[in-house]
């Protein structure tokens, strides 16, 4: 196994890339006594057209497919649904998909190895019958309908409309009533038997445990598939301007709701960027939204003041296969000001230039902040699996900071802050 | 034992977790009082309030900048009802020695002084508040009161809590009401503010790597001096059933896409001891992926993706909670009252019982793995006639038998039926 240490941290990590092609990651966490799993293949719901390995045709499957298997793994062949299993051995057991993965998880503190067969078990033999498929289309379409009801979802799924003319990021994760409709167990198989191969997974367990051990218990429940070929993934080519800049949608709430999106270039289609680039980058992007709309900006006192904003903004940068995008989401009376006081401050700011003293400031505050990721099992294991598979180890963050300066941030600054690739996407009543 | 608690003066205590498993030390101030009509909202204001200024640190602004030189230590407040209390939280967390940068001073100290600055220490002005901030976090208050309506899962749960509990002290939403906003001016509220500090119950709460002495530096500090012994003013967890509604149907119309499906329960307990049987009876019941109303609801009638229940210990009421299609309102209500009924005839096995008290059991050893987790657990037993370790609290849970969770099925009453439509 390779090991690395973060002597900032003060934490290991333990990575082999087995035979089969399975990465696995093990960061041991003494005296914490829950014990964390995830297991997660690089598959989420952008990937619905893609090459299988070994074909020539292209398939192209309907939106949800990931999602929808993601509920169906559960199923067994023997009747039971191993959610059950587990939780009658006593762990917490779960499943999420985003745009660009799909994990299956358990906790616990005690029964670990226990568990561990049936989770190895249920995520290596898929069991789908036509009967199971249907009866999971009434309990999707409620997930549906629920995400229907959240008005924080839909600012953010119409920011990502307005920004994408074609790339799926733009899609809701679990497809439509719709489209799930039209999926059934064959293609269920398809994309399980090409996305579940061992070498597009990866494993990262977390917790109290001797990294040869585990790695040995989790060899031993490997079933003898080798590994594929490529999976050539196919998405649409995606213009590089926005679609719109303003999207608004009505919904019964107390007070608009806002999000400010900037579509970024992706960095797999930048020339020449490895992924201490990538890691960079994203540092900088974080430090320049909080000197631009951070509790102690300026922009932040004065729409405060004005009774504009009431709390300080979501922000982040969200980034895969294909898409990168900055978001700043709130609730406003006035989401305009908002946003018309962003696009002041950020122009602004590439005029005067960026504060060398706020800049260390903030870049301090970052650095805590990437010190605190690490205080819980969950959190650590669900950032390396993320992280893996964008290509990052998570530890870069904590060693790379330092190296970001206020000339580099500025040159970013200039780059993706773009005035013209931004979108406000606003919900009210 | 790594739990202390150590009073500083009667009525204000000091809870120590040692504990080095983490990045971070995590400081928090509880103000309990009573929850009452008349002073709700401004309970809920006052902490708005505060983390606007303080003595030394007059704007947000500067607060901010201070906490950002301290590494992102960073600040948090809120307002919670825990049983008939309204309790005023404010935190402070900031990463501990080991992983500052070297040179660098502990900042233990430093984050315990800002923050008790911070509760106890406002910016003060002809003696009252700050006049500009009282009007704006006025307005930012109004906000978050009519905000009720954004989260509709939320909302349900409210609404059916405060049907069940109308006329009563319960009943009040947490950040108060729009209409005594207006009445809410500088000075008054400021004298009320004195009045709270004089008569609330408080709780300090340090975890992580403590130093010896952060108790004497905490009571030798002019904030704490300045503080008199108090009978503090709050109510312990009561048995006592208040609402008399017996199954009240309550149904109401908003912009919805799915209706959500509220059923608030009421459980007559006889002592104290038995809410930890209560607590195996809701995980057979709503608790997890293999309890009852997940199963027939969810997986096997497929009516709804969310269907569960939860336990509330500070009124020793159950929320079932069910996300479904507004026409399928009287199938799942009927299945989710056949569930209520099977409890009641003791149809559930011995295993049951033993699976839920292990998935119980499982979240109890995690309590020490999360600061705050931990320091909610005990402030919780503040509330509590008998107070229990984690460990204590483990061995009462293995104890559950089948019998007493079929003891609690027949103290089981359905009060109210809420359902939210479009």
């Amino acid at each position: 196994m390779q090991v690395i240490e973060n002597l900032k941290v003060k934490e290991k990590l333990y990575t082999e890339k087995l035979e089969n092609g399975l990465t696995v990651m093990i960061i041991p966490k003494k005296g914490m006594k829950k014990k964390y799993i995830i297991w997660g293949t690089n598959y989420g719901s952008n990937e619905s057209s893609f090459i299988v390995p070994g074909e020539t045709e292209v398939t192209t499957v309907p939106d949800g497919v990931a999602h929808f298997l993601e509920h169906k793994m559960f199923e067994q062949e023997n009747g039971r649904n191993s959610l059950d299993v587990l939780t009658e051995i006593g762990v917490n057991a779960n499943a999420y998909t985003t745009n660009d993965h799909t994990a299956y998880l358990y906790e616990c503190t005690e029964h670990f190895y226990e568990a561990l067969d049936e989770f190895m078990d249920y995520v290596q033999h898929p069991y789908f019958t036509d009967e199971n498929v249907e009866k999971e289309k009434g309990i999707i379409g409620q997930e549906i309908m629920m995400y229907d009801d959240y008005p924080d979802w839909k600012v953010y799924l119409n920011a990502l409309q307005a920004m994408y003319h074609k790339f799926p990021v733009r899609l809701d994760i679990v497809g439509t009533i719709e489209t799930i409709s039209k999926i059934d167990k064959d293609i269920l198989y398809k994309c399980y038997n090409t996305f579940y191969n061992p070498s597009n997974m990866a494993m990262v367990i977390c917790g109290d445990f001797e990294p040869d051990n585990i790695l040995q218990e989790i060899k031993k429940r490997l079933i003898d598939i080798k590994a594929n070929g490529e999976i050539k993934r196919i998405y649409p080519e995606e213009p590089e301007g926005i679609v719109k800049e303003k999207i608004t949608q009505n919904m019964e709430v107390s007070r608009p709701l806002y999000t400010i999106g900037i579509k970024d270039k992706p960095l797999d289609t930048c020339e020449g960027n490895g992924k201490e680039e990538l890691v960079k980058k994203h540092i900088a992007i974080e430090i320049l939204l909080h000197l631009l709309f951070g509790e102690s900006s300026d922009l932040y006192k004065q729409l405060y003041d004005k009774g504009i904003i009431s709390g300080s903004p979501n922000m982040e940068y969200e980034f895969s296969r294909g898409y990168a995008h900055i978001l700043i989401s709130g609730q406003s009376n006035q989401p305009e000001e908002v946003y018309k006081a962003f696009r002041e401050q950020l122009k602004k700011m590439k005029e005067n230039g960026i504060d060398e003293a706020q800049f260390n400031r903030i870049r301090k505050t970052l650095y805590g902040d990437y010190i605190k990721e690490y205080n819980d099992v969950t959190d650590i294991a669900r950032m390396f699996l993320a992280d893996y598979f964008k290509g990052i180890n998570s530890f870069d963050y904590i060693e790379q900071i330092m190296t970001v300066n206020t000339e580099y941030a500025q040159q970013v600054l200039k780059e993706v802050f773009n005035e013209n690739m931004m979108v406000l996407s606003v919900v009210s009543m | 034992m790594n739990y202390q608690v150590k009073e500083i003066k009667k009525g204000i205590n000091m809870h120590l977790i040692n504990n080095n498993k983490f990045k971070t030390n995590l400081i928090s101030i509880f103000l309990t009082t009573e929850l009452n009509r008349e002073n709700v909202t401004k309970n809920a204001i006052i902490p708005a309030i505060l983390r606007r200024g303080s003595k030394t640190m007059p704007t947000q602004e500067k607060i901010s900048i201070e906490l950002e030189e301290m590494y992102g230590a960073s600040f948090n407040c809120g307002i919670d009802k825990r049983g008939d209390n309204q309790v005023l939280k404010f935190y402070m967390e900031s990463i501990n020695n080991n992983f500052l940068p070297e040179g660098e001073n502990d900042l233990l100290q430093q984050t315990m002084g800002k923050l008790l600055e911070i509760v106890f220490n406002p910016l003060v002005e002809e003696n009252g508040f700050h006049e500009e901030y009282v009007a704006q976090e006025k307005n930012n208050i109004k906000q978050l009161i009519e905000g009720k309506i954004d989260n509709k899962a939320r909302y349900a749960i409210d609404r059916c809590t405060e049907e069940m509990y109308k006329g009563h002290q319960f009943s009040l939403y947490k950040y108060g009401y729009v209409e005594d906003l207006e009445n809410i001016d500088k000075n008054e509220l400021y004298q009320y503010y004195q009045e709270l500090l004089k008569t609330c119950k408080i709780d300090i709460f340090v975890s992580g790597i403590i130093e010896d002495n952060i108790y004497d530096i905490v009571c030798q500090s002019n904030e704490i001096q300045q503080l008199e012994s108090r009978e503090p003013k709050y109510i312990k967890t009561s048995l006592e059933v208040i609402p008399q509604n017996h199954e009240q149907i309550v149904q109401e119309s908003m912009d919805v896409t799915q209706g959500k499906l509220i059923l608030g329960l009421n459980i007559s307990l006889e002592d104290e001891d038995m809410q930890y049987d209560a607590l195996i009876y809701n995980g057979i019941l709503g608790g997890s992926a293999n309890s009852k109303l997940f199963q027939n609801v969810r997986e096997k009638a497929s009516l709804a993706y969310v269907a569960s229940s939860s336990y509330l210990k500070a009124k020793n009421n159950i929320f079932i909670n069910c996300g479904i299609e507004i026409e399928n309102y009287e199938k799942a209500l009927q299945i989710v009252k056949q569930q209520l009924d099977q409890m009641k005839q003791g149809e559930f096995t011995e295993n049951d019982v033993e699976i839920a008290k292990k998935v119980m059991i499982d979240a109890i050893q995690t309590i020490d793995d999360e600061q705050d987790t931990e320091i909610m657990y005990f402030f919780g037993q503040e509330f509590c006639e008998n107070k229990l370790d984690i460990e204590q609290y483990i061995k009462r849970i293995e104890k559950v038998t089948k019998e007493a969770v079929l003891k609690i099925a027949q103290k089981v009453e359905i009060d109210t039926i809420y359902f939210l439509k479009n």
